[in-house]
């Protein structure tokens, strides 16, 4: 058991509200936001969507910003709920600026570039938007408008799990003493990019999406942000505040199954939820509702219901899968999710997971809403491509809590890290032994990306000694670039339609670490940071924390980036700066064990 | 039948990235999906899906459509005689 975590403040804009009292108000009347396509520009207007009910430029004018702010709807939307949050945290200008803001997205600034994409080598103005269209810089914008130190930027990118994934960093990074206050969650606006990516993995409903419905056809997509202030314990007395509720416990995990589809016995799911009661001290039994990350895909509800039969047995809590109301959020579920669990345990009431009619024949049955009920502890699931599945422990704040975190944070002892080996690729070298790795029929979807970063990092495992490593981390600037490049080249240039699911599936900043996991059969943590230039940085804090820390004793952490010829040209005639087209990997092994060190890595430095 | 058994072949290298693989190796009756044949997975049948769309204008609206249309060369190429609209 672990000590808890304060949550003092959050916020959340969404498809059934634009704050929280309009969601707690959805909540209670039942009323979805999932709709008809407004504001997206998509041909596929046949899907409904659960888009927020504001336009870029009304965004724009809520929060005042000039004409000339660059700005996109992940980070307007981010925005919003980031007002909203550090209102109810009530938190100063001089807290604000330093404290540590984590953000998740995988989207970031792509809702301008596909809108532009193919005038990009020809018109500056069409150019300029690459700027922002990373994630990390998407978050750097969220941050330069509260005026937060950007230096303490750190973004997630695991697809549907990363706003989970955010606040898990964060309560580390207070467990380790490196913060005080964190704010965690993710934002995400809906694109054509990954509307289309999803439609050719088939996995939308044409239709209101049904979750754990024996007739269910897929998902809705939707788009919004939500975020939480989580505090230490010393944070809450100095400030004086109450907090709303505490995060008990979180398990990270990987499915190490598939890059898109889940195991039908729920491995990494399961995982996840053990870690995170086991971490929180409380009983399966005692946890009343589950929000499930229940997307209504065939393969996740059958999946996740598995997993959940794993740890619950016969004596199911309530469960439901609010995604009935706001649409797959995607990289803000986990937060989306957390929020709307905390309205329910601060209300008393268990969601409905709307549109239920059928029993699955190897499902769990969800609860179609109960008004009023006893709510103490509540799980929050959120799963995403490349395996990446995490689950949240919430619970109610009591003040004997505080005297737990004294005592914890007293007896922790920090261990030392060391780094064991290193192996790198160059850009331009060619990869020669990729098959001492894997065999031709397994390597044949994968761009030259994945095989630098299975090269390097197999070999640094080998040098290592180690043959799967307890924890992958992954850091990159921009992703899988090439191959997102191609999904835009087929998207902007052809429409939208036969565009291809292996681009896409290929195309998220995960695919890296979820191939890794893959090949090492790592079940253990999983995590991709994608901050610019400081992407290895946070990889190795991370990885440096969880083994000081003493949850895993070894880490295989990585840095890959890739650059093709367009992107090349495009940066250099934006930046001056030269990305050498080809793949650059950096792997390492992390130990708690010193032998063989290369050299100690120093928590904090 | 031969001819577009053939062209088949070559598309489905192609998409797929078979690289070591020649239309000659592909046995017409043998199963594309699982370890006995080809060895094909999930991903290459969304693929295929696209493929026969692009190609024959045969739209598959259920991936799970795909489980008999994909069973072996023959079965495949039987239908997209069938089914094609281009």
């Amino acid at each position: 058991m672990e000590e808890p975590i304060y949550i003092t403040g959050s916020g959340i804009i969404s498809a059934i509200g634009n704050n929280k009292e309009e969601v707690l108000q959805s909540l209670l009347q039942e009323k979805s936001g999932v709709a008809e396509m407004r504001y997206l520009q998509s041909e596929h207007t046949e899907l409904p969507v659960g888009e927020v009910k504001y336009s870029d430029q009304e965004m724009r004018d809520l929060l005042n910003l000039p004409a000339d702010k660059p700005a996109n709807r992940t980070s307007l939307m981010g925005t919003l709920a980031l007002k909203e949050t550090i209102a109810e945290a009530g938190l100063t200008e001089e807290e604000l600026k330093s404290l540590t803001f984590i953000s998740g997205t995988t989207v970031g600034g792509m809702d301008y570039t596909e809108r532009c994409f193919l005038q990009m080598p020809e018109d500056d103005e069409a150019l300029k938007v690459l700027a922002t269209h990373d994630c990390g810089s998407t978050s750097l914008l969220q941050a330069e408008y509260f005026g937060m130190d950007t230096s303490k930027v750190m973004t997630t990118s695991t697809a549907c799990s990363s706003a989970a994934n955010a606040m898990i960093v964060g309560s580390n990074l207070i467990k380790t003493g490196q913060a005080d206050i964190v704010i965690a969650g993710g934002s995400e606006a809906i694109t054509k990019f990954h509307l289309n990516g999803f439609n050719t993995l088939m996995i939308l409903d044409h239709e209101q999406c049904r979750p754990f419905d024996e007739t269910r056809k897929g998902l809705n997509l939707g788009e919004g942000a939500a975020y939480v202030v989580l505090e230490s314990a010393a944070s809450v007395r100095r400030r004086g505040v109450k907090p709303l509720a505490v995060l008990l416990g979180y398990g990270n995990a990987c499915d190490a199954f598939h890059q898109t589809a889940s195991s039908p016995d729920g491995e990494g799911a399961y995982l996840a939820m053990e870690d995170a009661l086991k971490m929180s001290g409380v009983s399966a039994d005692s946890i009343q509702y589950v929000n499930a990350h229940g997307t209504g895909t065939p393969n996740n509800d059958s999946s996740e219901s598995a997993a959940l039969r794993r740890v619950f047995g016969d004596a199911m809590p309530l469960v439901s899968s609010t995604k009935s109301y706001t649409g797959h959020t995607t990289s803000a579920s986990g937060t989306v999710e957390a929020v709307i669990c905390m309205l329910a345990l601060q209300h008393q009431f268990a969601p409905a997971n709307l549109g239920w009619k059928n029993q699955m024949s190897d499902g769990i049955t969800p609860t179609v809403g109960n008004p009023s009920c006893q709510l103490d502890y509540i799980m929050c699931n959120s799963f995403g491509f490349g395996g990446n599945d995490s689950s949240l422990i919430i619970g109610k704040y009591d003040e004997s809590q505080l005297q737990l975190s004294d005592e914890m944070m007293q007896k922790r002892q920090l261990r030392k890290v060391y780094v064991r080996a290193i192996s790198k690729h160059e850009p331009g070298t060619p990869i020669t032994n990729l098959s001492d790795f894997i065999k031709p029929m397994e390597a044949r979807r994968m761009c030259a990306l994945l095989k630098s970063a299975l090269v390097s990092s197999m070999t640094a495992l080998r040098e290592a000694g180690i043959e799967c490593p307890d924890g992958i981390f992954v850091g990159t600037k921009f992703g899988m670039l090439s191959n997102s490049e191609k999904f835009l080249v087929q998207m902007c240039g052809e429409g939208e339609h036969t565009l291809s699911p292996t681009f896409f599936m290929q195309s998220t900043h995960n695919t890296i670490a979820g191939m890794l996991a893959l090949r090492t059969k790592c079940h253990g943590y999983n995590i991709t940071f994608t901050q610019g230039k400081k992407s290895l940085d946070c990889v190795l804090k991370d990885a440096a924390m969880q083994i000081a820390l003493g949850k895993l004793d070894n880490a295989l952490v990585g840095s890959h980036d890739e650059s093709t010829q367009m992107f090349h040209d495009l940066l250099l005639k934006l930046t001056g700066e030269e990305a050498p087209v080809g793949e650059s990997s950096v792997a390492m092994v992390l130990t708690a064990d010193p032998t063989d060190a290369l050299y100690e890595y120093e928590l904090g430095k | 039948m031969e001819e577009l058994i053939l062209k088949l072949k070559q598309e489905i290298i192609e998409v797929l990235n078979l690289e070591d693989i020649t239309p000659e190796d592909i046995d017409n009756d043998a199963p594309l999906f699982g370890e006995d044949g080809l060895g094909l997975d999930s991903i290459d049948a969304l693929e295929l899906i696209v493929l026969i769309e692009k190609n024959y204008g045969i739209k598959l609206k259920d991936p799970a459509e795909g489980k008999e249309i994909f069973k072996s060369i023959n079965v495949m190429a039987d239908y997209i005689a069938k089914n094609k609209t281009k």
